[in-house]
């Protein structure tokens, strides 16, 4: 909105340099706009403006599958644009946000970060949310040169597909999101823990990584894998897998969910009067909805989080002071690592003191991430070579009817409860 | 695996194949009175899912009584949609065009839910919702029961409307043989209109059922019409009975898959009874005089 001036009067300096050239050449009206669009982005890239605003390029999934989502990472980053404009802008600079909708869609996905880097001339990416959208995102960034920082891409197969400009803004790859949880049972007497574990995970990247990260702990430690389901993300009748994981009768239920799944599993398998001594599932059980489902019987539920307006790292009870008083609510996960994905990239931008599309530039700030942590709302980040964060997300459970933090012992806002009462 | 496993399966499917019947009970009737294909048939189902919630959250009454409003309101609401929009496809091409007009309101109506209530995942909260009880070593679930006994009850009252009612008589005549059935005197527009009616009435005691046991949201029809179209087909088009005894065994038929093949490939018993029935049987297993007319 803000920007159009700037970005017109470029384009309209490229077209007219395009019409000259090609004046000569009647030509596919296609071949013309792809390569229009190649001479711009060299041509924009270079000369960047040094006292205009540093334009933000972000493509998000504002409509189609994963809108709710995509529309919260959206809300997290303008507020981290607002508030850093508030504040004297990056290097004196404003900041300005150019957000594309993506649809949900992996084609469209590429085809805007391309638009964004070569045509819209923007001087920084950030990413997009989840795992699907994130790899093609990242390989149009890669083929760029720029750098990459991701809100929400935490499933394995982002890290192996050699990225190696991409940053995952968030405390710990699905995989590891429950090694507080993994250690807790690990440092129990031999014959409290749980004998046996069922699996349910929804056939998507993200929700398999949690519950198997977790599945491969407990193997190491002889726990007993009596039931292992994968279910398709459409699936809406639980009562089947609910029956195995019933006649398995097994001592710990690992639930690799969303939001539906979890809840309809936890119905089905009460129905069948099935109860466990532990019980986790992903993402689920932080959503406000939950316990407005689920009722009274979400006590002992576990959950692993990667962030909670309640954490005490140093920025964040600014972070959630701004965000609710913008918005009227406390943020949630997505908000926070949108903000997240801000900071990460300002402290770098702050620390090499350029915020531009130049190669050396982009590189610079890819160098200084690899080597160094950032103080983020979601607690200190540092980052592999592949970009996986190297920390553990907290792990929260239901205490008297509200979700707190109940490891690491450190952060505990409650006691872990080890036998879960009976819903 | 173990007898108690298998017979709770068995336990499980049936209760969803009664579901399964009820739901596919008033879209094979719309084809066999109008050879209409009703895309939009589960959109409705959401529809009156939504409008149980929203009674239950706004009153704090058990959902089933939002049967008393949702029942008359998606009867006239059937009636309206058949005489306006309907009765003015060309009959030529009345199943084809059905199909896109059908597809258009389906997209209406969860848009709208969309914007109403938001794509938040809703579910009732039931003080019965996990309560279950023992026969024969196998649970069952009281909301479950539930929603077959109403499904039992509607397809029962369907039935009777059908076999024992002078409109029932004059609903199957129009279902048999249109012309016949105008020479003797019935008014096919009108017993049409209140066929579509009475369809669209099985889909809100089906949605009630429905927000019962599940966790519902804008898009989630799209998951039902499919195996909701299989079935009719198996069953044979425009017949009820053929869509109820169709609708219990793949019911049953993917909850006893389930066990060896897991949830993925379960789901797919429809699909393939579907192809199996269009390559040995197109008219379908049971019933079914229609489809040979296509």
């Amino acid at each position: 909105m803000m920007g159009h001036e700037r970005r017109e009067g470029r384009d309209l300096r490229v077209g007219g340099a395009w019409r000259r050239g090609a004046s000569a050449v009647v030509a596919g009206v296609a071949a013309l706009t792809l390569a229009g669009c190649l001479s711009s982005g060299n041509a924009g890239g270079g000369e960047s403006d040094e006292d205009g605003p540093i334009q933000i390029g972000i493509s998000l999934p504002l409509t189609g599958d994963f809108s709710e989502p995509g529309k919260g990472v959206q809300r997290g980053y303008e507020a981290w644009a607002a508030y850093v404009n508030e504040n004297g802008g990056l290097l004196g600079r404003d900041v300005e946000l150019k957000i594309l909708d993506d649809q949900s869609n992996a084609d469209r996905v590429a085809s805007d970060y391309e638009k964004l880097i070569n045509q819209d001339g923007v001087d920084l990416v950030f990413g997009p949310f989840s795992t699907r959208l994130v790899v093609p995102a990242a390989q149009v960034a890669q083929d760029y040169g720029f750098l990459f920082v991701e809100p929400a891409g935490a499933a394995e197969e982002i890290f192996t597909q050699g990225f190696d400009n991409l940053f995952y803004a968030a405390p710990a790859v699905a995989q590891d999101h429950y090694d507080y949880l993994a250690d807790y049972i690990e440092q129990m007497p031999e014959d409290e823990r749980p004998k046996t574990a069922a699996y349910a995970a929804m056939d998507d990247p993200f929700a398999q990584g949690t519950a198997y990260g977790l599945k491969d702990r407990l193997e190491q430690m002889g726990v007993e894998t009596v039931v292992d389901e994968v279910y398709p993300p459409n699936t809406t009748d639980f009562s089947s897998i609910a029956n195995k994981i019933s006649d398995s009768n097994a001592d710990i239920l690992v639930g690799g969910t969303q939001y539906q799944d979890a809840v309809n599993l936890i119905v089905a398998v009460r129905q069948l009067g099935y109860q466990p001594r532990m019980a986790a599932f992903s993402t689920a059980p932080t959503n406000p909805e939950f316990p407005e489902a689920i009722g009274d019987q979400t006590e002992g539920i576990i959950s692993p989080t990667g962030y909670t307006p309640e954490a005490s790292w140093e920025t964040n009870a600014e972070f959630v002071e701004f965000y609710t008083e913008m918005h009227g609510t406390p943020p949630n996960e997505d908000e926070a690592n949108a903000w997240t994905t801000g900071q990460v990239v300002a402290a770098a931008v702050e620390a090499v003191e350029c915020a531009d599309a130049s190669p050396e530039c982009q590189q610079s700030l890819i160098d200084w991430l690899r080597e160094n942590e950032v103080q983020t709302v979601v607690g200190p980040l540092s980052w592999d070579e592949a970009g996986r964060p190297q920390g553990a997300h907290l792990i929260q459970q239901y205490v008297d009817g509200e979700i707190k933090i109940v490891l690491p012992e450190e952060a505990a806002e409650a006691d872990f409860i080890a036998e879960k009462p009976a819903w | 695996m173990s007898g108690s496993l298998i017979l709770q399966s068995v336990v499980l499917g049936v209760l969803l194949g009664g579901l399964y019947a009820l739901l596919a009970a008033g879209l094979t009737l719309y084809f066999g009175v109008m050879r209409v294909v009703m895309i939009a048939h589960s959109a409705f189902l959401i529809l009156a899912a939504y409008l149980a919630w929203y009674f239950t959250s706004q009153t704090g009454l058990d959902p089933l009584f939002s049967l008393i409003i949702t029942v008359p309101l998606f009867f006239i609401a059937g009636v309206l949609m058949q005489r306006l929009l309907i009765s003015r496809l060309r009959p030529a091409t009345l199943t084809m065009m059905s199909v896109l007009l059908t597809f258009s309101i389906a997209l209406i109506i969860e848009g709208m839910l969309g914007f109403v209530f938001t794509g938040t995942q809703r579910r009732i909260r039931l003080p019965y919702s996990g309560t279950s009880f023992e026969i024969f070593g196998a649970n069952v679930a009281v909301v479950k029961l539930i929603a077959f006994v109403l499904a039992a009850a509607s397809l029962l009252a369907l039935y009777l409307i059908m076999k024992r009612t002078r409109f029932g008589q004059a609903l199957r005549a129009t279902i048999q043989h249109p012309e016949a059935a105008r020479l003797v005197g019935v008014n096919t527009d009108r017993v049409a209109g209140y066929g579509f009616g009475l369809g669209l009435a099985t889909a809100a005691v089906g949605g009630t059922a429905l927000a019962l046991d599940s966790t519902i949201y804008p898009s989630l029809h799209w998951h039902w019409i499919g195996p909701l179209m299989a079935i009719i087909v198996v069953g044979g088009l425009g017949s009820i009975p053929g869509a109820a005894i169709a609708a219990m065994v793949l019911g049953i038929g993917q909850a006893l898959l389930q066990l060896p093949l897991g949830t993925t490939w379960a789901q797919t018993v429809f699909y393939v009874a579907l192809f199996a029935t269009l390559m040995l049987r197109p008219q379908g297993f049971i019933g079914g005089r229609l489809a040979q007319r296509f």
